[in-house]
């Protein structure tokens, strides 16, 4: 009973697209997403919580607005490439038997995890990008760790798999001459043709076009001889003889018909995943800023032409920031100075262009003006190769403190900036004084200041 | 290959289990539970929901892609799955919205307009690629017997 139910439901699942070719095909391309945003997602978190001695490039000053662009893009791209996956794998779902053995339930495991860690690794990815959490785990541990159970189970899936990727992994051995499939069973692959479907696989001179006795018995088969219009009685056309002497073989009209097919699946697969990068990118590509319909951001929209993620009330600072006795404490090993914010405007004449690249994936230039890092640093005899800690007037949250290596702090181009594009920070921006360093995150460039230290 | 399959799944469990490790260390047990609900409840939609969805949509496409010309059954495909990865998408991003947000540089487009405004340009490629691309109707019944022959088999959505 159950096994009748599978296999109905594997005759109703049969298309040219659903073979283990198709299957390598997106398989790759879902493999290098997915190996992008794992290696820009550790990038990333590497630059929040460094592991000890770690230093990280300052250069180019765009590297993160890059690597965190297109961890987003490629998380974007991932959602139809993954569905697609997903419907060429789909006949594996009702396989028979459901389970053969102690390995073979250990492998449906693991593509369980895989299919379950991807899925909501994809879309509580995307929910952050719209700062929506309606999940009931926080999102950025979890995302973290089912990176590792993601890639982790992609290794062992490309392991468990390694014969028929090896076997499909060039079209000209998976297509006859005619463009047909060529079912090996010898590799293992779930995806072939079981039963009749089977027979005509291994029997190239059988009729090809799918003649009524290839349809299972019952309810489905009628439903589908009613879907390809095939009466009951009388199996459609009656084989290649009936076509007339000009008619093409019955190999290349099905391998034509299989050819199509498989094509017009995949120009629907880049139509959905052009369209929908396309559509999205502009929040962090310049290139795509044209056609930013659905973007969780806009280039040039907020205070200064510049958006905000957290402001001034959401982080509970609109009375300390906009205090008159702020004063900026740099605190050395010895020496220790309060600047005034008049102070710190005498001070600072340096500007430089810098993204604010959030790890949402939106980014934007900007032109900043303010004094230098090293400046400060100076003034209270810090010594070379210092590590510093900054900390916000913020009265909570997880990046109230911030810790910046030698690199950052030691770079001409990091600023406690006190203007933005020509303008007077405003408060949403960071107001009275705020940093603003090359490649690094922007939950990193701390806001709202009010102490600098000298830690080591 | 056997070597190398080997230390592909050896690697890739003590990845995975590196990723548990990640988890339980870095995420409270209460919390773990309500990913365990979100990770079953994602296999479970996709088997039971999103799988059945598509084998239909594709069978009704496999049957109206038999009174169609190739050309204009691919340009309807496509239109339709962008469609759908559309909705996916920007859904999400318009409940989001309607929650609330941090503030106005947030979401800052009016996403339901726009995404009927896309998906409505899509419907019009579906249908004019549905009726410049139909097949006289005059040839079907012969057709189905002789010259007729079905060159579009199911090419299902997504």
């Amino acid at each position: 009973m159950v096994r009748r139910l599978l296999l109905d439901a594997r005759s109703a699942m049969a298309s040219p697209n659903r073979n283990a070719r198709s299957a390598v095909v997106l398989g790759r391309l879902l493999g290098i997403a997915f190996l992008v945003c794992f290696a820009t997602g550790v990038f990333s978190h590497l630059l929040q919580e460094p592991l000890p001695g770690m230093r990280f490039p300052t250069r180019p000053v765009r590297i993160y607005q890059f690597t965190q662009g297109l961890h987003i893009t490629a998380g974007i791209a991932i959602i139809p490439l993954l569905l697609a996956k997903l419907d060429a794998v789909m006949p594996a779902l009702a396989q028979t038997p459901p389970v053969r053995g102690v390995l073979h339930l250990l492998e449906r495991l693991s593509i369980a995890v895989f299919v379950s860690a991807a899925l909501v690794q994809v879309f509580t990815g995307l929910l952050n990008t719209y700062q929506w959490y309606p999940f009931p785990f926080p999102f950025r541990q979890v995302h973290h760790a089912l990176a590792y159970v993601l890639i982790g189970s992609l290794v062992v899936h490309i392991g468990t798999k390694l014969p028929i990727i090896v076997r499909y992994w060039r079209a000209r051995d998976s297509y006859d001459q005619h463009g047909r499939f060529v079912a090996d069973r010898t590799v293992g692959s779930e995806l072939l043709p079981d039963g009749q479907e089977a027979e005509r696989a291994s029997a190239p001179d059988a009729a090809a076009d799918q003649s009524a006795g290839s349809y299972p018995r019952g309810l489905t088969g009628r439903v589908l001889r009613w879907v390809d219009g095939v009466p009951t009685s009388t199996p459609r056309g009656d084989g290649p003889g009936s076509r007339g002497a000009s008619r093409p073989t019955a190999e290349a009209t099905q391998g034509r018909r299989e050819r199509i097919a498989r094509r017009g699946f995949f120009a629907g697969v880049a139509a959905a995943t052009v369209g929908v990068v396309a559509l999205t990118a502009g929040q962090s590509s310049t290139l795509a800023e044209p056609f930013n319909v659905f973007g969780a951001r806009q280039r040039h929209r907020g205070p200064a032409g510049l958006p905000v993620n957290r402001t001034a009330r959401a982080a509970g600072v609109l009375a300390t920031a906009t205090a008159a006795d702020w004063g900026l404490t740099v605190v050395g090993r010895d020496v220790s100075r309060t600047f005034s914010r008049a102070e710190l405007v005498a001070l600072g004449t340096a500007q430089v262009d810098l993204p604010i690249s959030c790890v949402e994936g939106w980014s934007q230039m900007a032109t900043w003006r303010g004094v230098r890092m090293r400046d400060l640093l100076a003034a209270v005899q810090a010594e070379p190769g210092s590590h510093v800690r900054v900390t916000s007037l913020e009265r909570h949250g997880g990046y109230r403190v911030m810790d910046m290596g030698p690199e950052y702090a030691e770079d001409p181009t990091t600023l406690v900036a006190l203007e933005v594009n020509g303008e007077t920070l405003d408060l949403d921006h960071g107001f009275p004084a705020r940093v603003i360093a090359p490649g690094r995150p922007g939950v990193l460039q701390t806001k709202w200041i009010e102490k600098i230290e000298v830690i080591a | 290959m056997r070597t190398a399959r080997i230390v592909l799944v050896v690697v890739g469990v003590l990845v995975m289990a590196f990723g548990a490790f990640v988890l339980v260390t870095t995420v409270r047990p209460n919390r773990i539970g309500g990913l365990a609900t979100w990770l079953l409840a994602a296999v479970v939609l996709h088997d039971a929901v999103l799988s059945p969805f598509v084998v239909l949509v594709g069978a009704l496409l496999r049957r109206a892609g038999r009174r169609l010309r190739t050309w204009s059954l691919v340009v309807a495909q496509a239109a339709v799955v962008l469609g759908c990865v559309l909705v996916t998408v920007v859904v999400p991003e318009i409940a989001a919205k309607a929650h609330g947000r941090q503030n106005p540089t947030v979401l800052p487009f009016d996403y339901g307009a726009r995404l009927l405004v896309v998906e409505g340009v899509l419907l019009l490629v579906v249908v004019l690629a549905l009726v410049v691309g139909a097949r006289p109707a005059a040839g079907r019944r012969p057709a189905r017997t002789a010259s007729y022959e079905q060159v579009v088999e199911p090419t299902t959505s997504r």
